[in-house]
This record gives C-alpha cells, structure tokens and sequence, in this order.
C-alpha cells in the first residue's frame, strides 16, 4: 500500500495497487480508464505523489467504491483481517 | 531511446549542470587561454570537450524532456505540477544569474574602479549563451525536478 514519502505534503496512505491487482488491471490499463500517465498510477502506488480531489473521486468511481475506501490518511489494515478478522489459522 | 528514457534524477541532474556549464566554460577558457602563454594545441580539444558537453547533454535532454516543459503539452495533473515547479525553478536560476552578474560587475567598477568593455568577442558570446541556454533551461529544470521513475508492475 502506498505511502506518501515527500517531505512537504501530507501522508495520504492508498489501496489502489491492490484494487487494481484484483482487477487484473496493468498499469496502463488503469491509467488509460483515469485519464492519466501510467508512470502517474505508479507514483500514486507509491505514495509519492497525492491525487487531486478530482482524481481521487475518478478512482472511486472507476472502481465502484467510496473515496475513503481507496485513500486514507491513515494507514490501511490489510484486506484479509477486515475480511476474516484478526485470527490466525 | 529506452535507455535516456530511464535515466535516474541524479544521472539527469549531472548532464543538465554539464550542458548548461559547457558553453560559457568554453567562451571562459577561450578568454583564459588569450590572456596566458598555454600551449595552443590545448584550446582546440578543451574547447570542442565543452562545447560537446552541452551539445550531447542538450540532446539527451530534449530526447528525455520531450514536450513535457512546454507549456501547451497534453499532461496530466501530476506532469502539469512538476512542469510548474521546472518553470519557477527556471526563473529562480534566472534570477539568481542576473542578480550574480550584476554584483559582480558592481563590485568590480564601483569596488576595483575597474572598466568593463563590451568588445564584439564579448557580445557575441554572451548572446551564443543566451540563444542556446535560455530555450534549454525550462528542459533541463524538468529533466532536474522530475522523481525516478517507479519500477514496472
């Protein structure tokens, strides 16, 4: 999950490399249906570049999902303990 | 084309100061190479070495650059900020090499009371500078500022 490493902007923590993995999304695919660079998509992975609202709100609605479930200000906890909870085995 | 394509920031960063330091360092060691008893057959390979430096390095610049420091390029939102942080990186320098220029000469005929001649060699070399290095600065800011890029998925 991506994380925001530039000094001056504010950590904004993202899921879009694991929502395009499940797509079966490259790159440049994702890139094409956001209107964007593909080395913009790897940027966002990331973390190194924060998307506009506009973009951000793009995302959300190519994936069909909310805004805060693709970018957080707080980092992500991974998709298999949301899903199955905590427990091991 | 591939490979200039994938240059790291600090590669790009060492042939924008090449390419912008190659042609005034020339005129430079031409004025330096009058003015002492150096052996003439140093002038020749010296000279075309830094005029080299800003031919090859403008090429690879451009060729790198593309048109993403123009300001009327198909870019997206984040190609769009860092070609605005290349132009004002661009004027800073300007700024900066104007602001330097005129200090020195200050120093030197208000501090020294020394004369400073415009000649024709004078002239004629700073506009060659100018002509070449103003349309190259935007390019080698981008090439400057732009991150590496991230690995392929």
């Amino acid at each position: 999950m991506g994380r925001t490493a530039q000094r001056t902007e504010p950590v904004l923590y993202n899921r879009l490399a694991v929502l395009r993995t499940e797509r079966g999304l490259s790159r440049q695919a994702l890139a094409e249906a956001l209107d964007v660079n593909y080395q913009t998509i790897g940027y966002l992975e990331r973390g190194e570049y924060n998307p506009s609202l506009e973009l951000a709100l793009r995302a959300a609605e190519y994936f069909a999902v909310p805004v805060d479930a693709i970018f957080s200000r707080k980092p992500f906890t991974p998709m298999s303990e949301q899903l199955y909870g905590g427990g091991r085995g | 084309m591939a490979r200039i394509d994938g240059l790291s920031q600090r590669t790009r960063r060492l042939i924008a100061v090449a390419s912008l330091a190659g042609l005034p360092a020339m005129f430079g060691w031409s004025s330096f190479w009058i003015k002492t008893s150096a052996p003439g057959l140093l002038w020749g390979p010296v000279s075309f070495a830094l005029i080299l430096a800003t031919a090859l390095g403008s090429f690879v610049l451009y060729t790198y650059v593309r048109d993403r420091a123009n300001r009327n390029a198909n870019l997206d939102e984040r190609q769009r900020r860092l070609r605005d942080q290349a132009w004002v990186l661009c004027y800073e320098v300007l700024s900066a090499v104007v602001i330097a220029a005129v200090a020195v000469i200050s120093v030197m005929v208000l501090g020294f009371g020394r004369t400073v001649t415009l000649d024709g060699a004078v002239v004629g070399g700073l506009a060659i500078c100018v002509g070449v290095l103003i349309p190259l600065l935007p390019v080698a800011a981008m090439a400057w500022v732009e991150p590496n890029a991230p690995l392929e998925a």
